[in-house]
């Protein structure tokens, strides 16, 4: 074994772990308040991309993609509440029965509606942003600057996330509606106000994984399907509705998948995950950090 | 009664005189199969659509065919993907009643309609469809106007020998034609430069993170990188290659002719150059007239140099009225007698479709070339053949030490 190839593997594995976690926390997050698994996620990071794209080639320019960043996930967010308020909330106030096949149906929708119109708007074919920093060296990688920069935003945005979660009082009240619904109402908040923030905020996250990683994995109509898809393996690992979870499960899926590329080969890289998700689904349902569902 | 007999004679002639000039207008519609939407080429799906227009205002405004009949095309979207290929297919088939279908550009797309092609008698053409089974399995209904694979990776094992690259490292997608790349390129290695060590993987056409197969290659220190993606693998490949120092000192050869299109430096940049690639269509090249006359309407209308795959889909377009005409019929079974015995005005030859050996069966190869880009936003108009040695025009270079 190369150990240099290892380290290299591993460092590239922990890189894109982290930001696939900002997918898979997008995901938990409005799980964890909403109840609902959004399937069209891919789409909202897709948005991103294609509004950061726009962004920096019509108005901000190239060399600030900085900008073009808050500005994507801004519109995103904007989205995800609009989508909230018109499409989602009738599940919780329109006496609808069956809320998780409401919730699948229309994300679903969503994801064939905003695909289709993305080829509609773009046309077919894919668009890469200038780059957002010079290739650099992370420790033994040789690694593209966007994913070193999409790395530290990465960093930021879950920091931010945690401080917002755990110091102000939006953040105590959103963790309150994802202990209780019912009890929270009973202080006083707006549960469904709550919810559009979590929707917005949720899809917001992928925005930002999508823009962050626009020029590295291009912009075109389908760009979110693998992002999903690896949000969905991570929040399985980590655990369905753990915020630390999200985090430690991409970085596990990412290294997973470095291991399993440098001691049997990259070209099955993807499997790896899955070996590890079966492994988890038999010993560990809940995930790494997930709690089993507590009934009364 | 005799008047009784003029008045029905009088109706019978009226419907008679409506309906023959009616049905004599009737358009002969002609499909275009090729994929407008992801995850396949779009981008060349969009180049085959415009030629194989232009190829149908050609013909309409020279007569139309059989007598004064419009040629309609139809267009249907197959994505790259077999399923909407197939479903496509059967709709251009049945319900629009195509007497052929071109556009074809995906192998597996190809593979999974000419099956169909066949069970419905309707003429499929590969126009950038290159896998070798496809004319391998000597089918009645199917005809290719573009390269097979094997001689795509005989041709660029020759040059990867001509320029004493001794370790040459293959990635490509799960795709039939990726697959397909693999398989030929380890026969010509071994039968054309048995010295030399090839290394192939093989990643899912659904991968956009090809770091660690990339590394892998890197590591093994290859003295040639062949890009066998399609599409945005080929980018991924690209972008990807160049940001862990894999490129360009590792020179890259890619399978075929996207870096032709305008939006290869625009998804690359700087991160393009250098780049060798196969092209089947070069503007030196000495057109027909049909060629030529193509390439100037062309120009005209989008101020820039055709695609190959627009003039394959127009040559295609023109050929099959050629073959109507040919047959004086719309009968299926009369344009394909036709198709076969005669000999058309491509855009750079005479297109016959002879029922040779192995996969030169209904088969038409257009030339092969090695290009190469050496200055970022390189026009293609400018680019240097560098491969075959009797057909360059410049000397291939080595990109200098970053």
């Amino acid at each position: 074994m190369d150990a240099l190839l290892l380290s290299q593997y591993v460092l590239s594995g922990v890189v894109i772990g982290m930001i696939y976690s900002l997918m898979a926390l997008g995901i938990t997050f409005i799980y964890s308040i909403m109840k609902m698994i959004n399937w069209g996620m891919g789409e909202f990071y897709m948005i991103g991309s294609y509004v950061q794209y726009a962004l920096i080639v019509s108005l901000v320019g190239p060399g600030r993609w900085y900008l073009a960043l808050p500005l994507a996930m801004g519109a995103v967010f904007v989205l995800g509440l609009v989508v909230q308020r018109f499409l989602l909330r009738p599940m919780f106030v329109g006496g609808i029965e069956r809320r998780d096949e409401y919730a699948t149906i229309i994300t679903i929708a969503l994801m064939v509606f905003f695909r289709n119109l993305a080829i509609v708007l773009g046309g077919p074919n894919q668009y890469a942003p200038p780059d957002y920093a010079r290739p650099v060296t992370l420790g033994t990688l040789p690694i593209s600057g966007n994913r070193f920069v999409a790395l530290l935003a990465t960093l930021v945005l879950l920091g931010l996330f945690y401080l917002v979660i755990k110091k102000t009082w939006v953040g105590r009240a959103l963790r309150g509606a994802a202990q209780n619904r019912v009890g929270i109402q009973t202080a006083g908040i707006d549960v469904l106000r709550l919810d559009m923030l979590a929707f917005g905020g949720g899809v917001a996250l992928a925005a930002a994984a999508g823009a962050l990683l626009a020029p590295d994995f291009l912009v075109y109509p389908e760009n979110g399907a693998i992002s999903t898809f690896k949000g969905f393996e991570i929040i399985v690992i980590g655990g369905l509705g753990s915020i630390l979870g999200s985090v430690v499960g991409g970085v596990l899926l990412g290294v997973i998948e470095a291991l399993g590329s440098v001691f049997v080969s990259a070209a099955y890289k993807d499997l790896y995950g899955f070996l590890l998700l079966i492994a988890l689904l038999v010993f560990r349902p809940t995930g790494l950090f997930g709690e089993r569902e507590r009934s009364v | 009664m005799i008047e009784r007999a003029r008045v029905a004679l009088l109706a019978a002639l009226l419907v008679v005189g409506l309906t023959v000039p009616a049905l004599a207008q009737k358009p002969v519609k002609i499909g275009v199969l090729t994929p407008l939407s992801p995850p396949g080429d779009a981008a060349a799906g969009q180049f085959i659509v415009r030629g194989a227009k232009m190829g149908a205002d050609d013909v309409n405004a020279r007569g139309g065919v059989l007598g004064g009949r419009k040629i309609e095309l139809v267009v249907e979207d197959d994505s790259g993907t077999p399923e909407k290929g197939a479903a496509g297919f059967r709709k251009l088939a049945t319900q629009d009643q195509a007497v052929a279908v071109v556009g074809q550009f995906h192998s597996s797309v190809m593979t999974a309609v000419q099956a169909l092609a066949e069970d419905f008698k309707v003429p499929v053409f590969s126009t950038q469809a290159s896998a070798r089974q496809i004319t391998e399995k000597h089918l009645n209904y199917t005809f290719r106007t573009h390269v097979i694979d094997p001689d795509r990776c005989q041709m660029w094992t020759r040059w990867v020998k001509e320029r004493g690259f001794k370790r040459a490292a293959l990635i490509t997608e799960n795709t039939d034609f990726g697959v397909g790349l693999v398989d030929e390129t380890k026969k010509a290695f071994a039968s054309l430069y048995p010295g030399a060590e090839l290394k192939t993987i093989i990643f899912d056409r659904a991968v956009v993170d090809l770091t660690p197969q990339l590394l892998e290659i890197k590591n093994w220190k290859p003295d040639v990188l062949l890009n066998g993606g399609i599409g945005t693998p080929m980018y991924l490949i690209a972008k990807q290659a160049y940001d862990i120092g894999l490129t360009p000192a590792v020179p890259t050869l890619i399978s075929y002719d996207a870096p032709a299109r305008p939006e290869y430096w625009k998804n690359l940049g700087e991160k393009g150059n250098w780049a060798s690639f196969i092209v089947y269509y070069h503007p030196t090249m000495k057109l027909t007239p049909r060629g030529e006359a193509f390439r100037k309407k062309y120009m005209a209308e989008f101020k820039e140099d055709p695609i190959y795959g627009a003039l394959n889909g127009y040559s295609q377009v023109v050929l099959l009225a050629d073959a109507l005409n040919a047959s004086k019929s719309d009968k299926i079974d009369d344009l394909l007698k036709a198709l076969l015995a005669g000999k058309f005005e491509g855009w750079n030859g005479t297109i016959s479709f002879t029922r040779g050996e192995g996969p030169y069966w209904q088969q038409w190869t257009p030339p092969m070339l090695v290009t190469q880009y050496t200055k970022p936003e390189m026009p293609f108009a400018d680019v240097k053949i560098v491969y075959p040695t009797d057909l360059k025009t410049g000397e291939w270079m080595p990109a200098p030490k970053r």
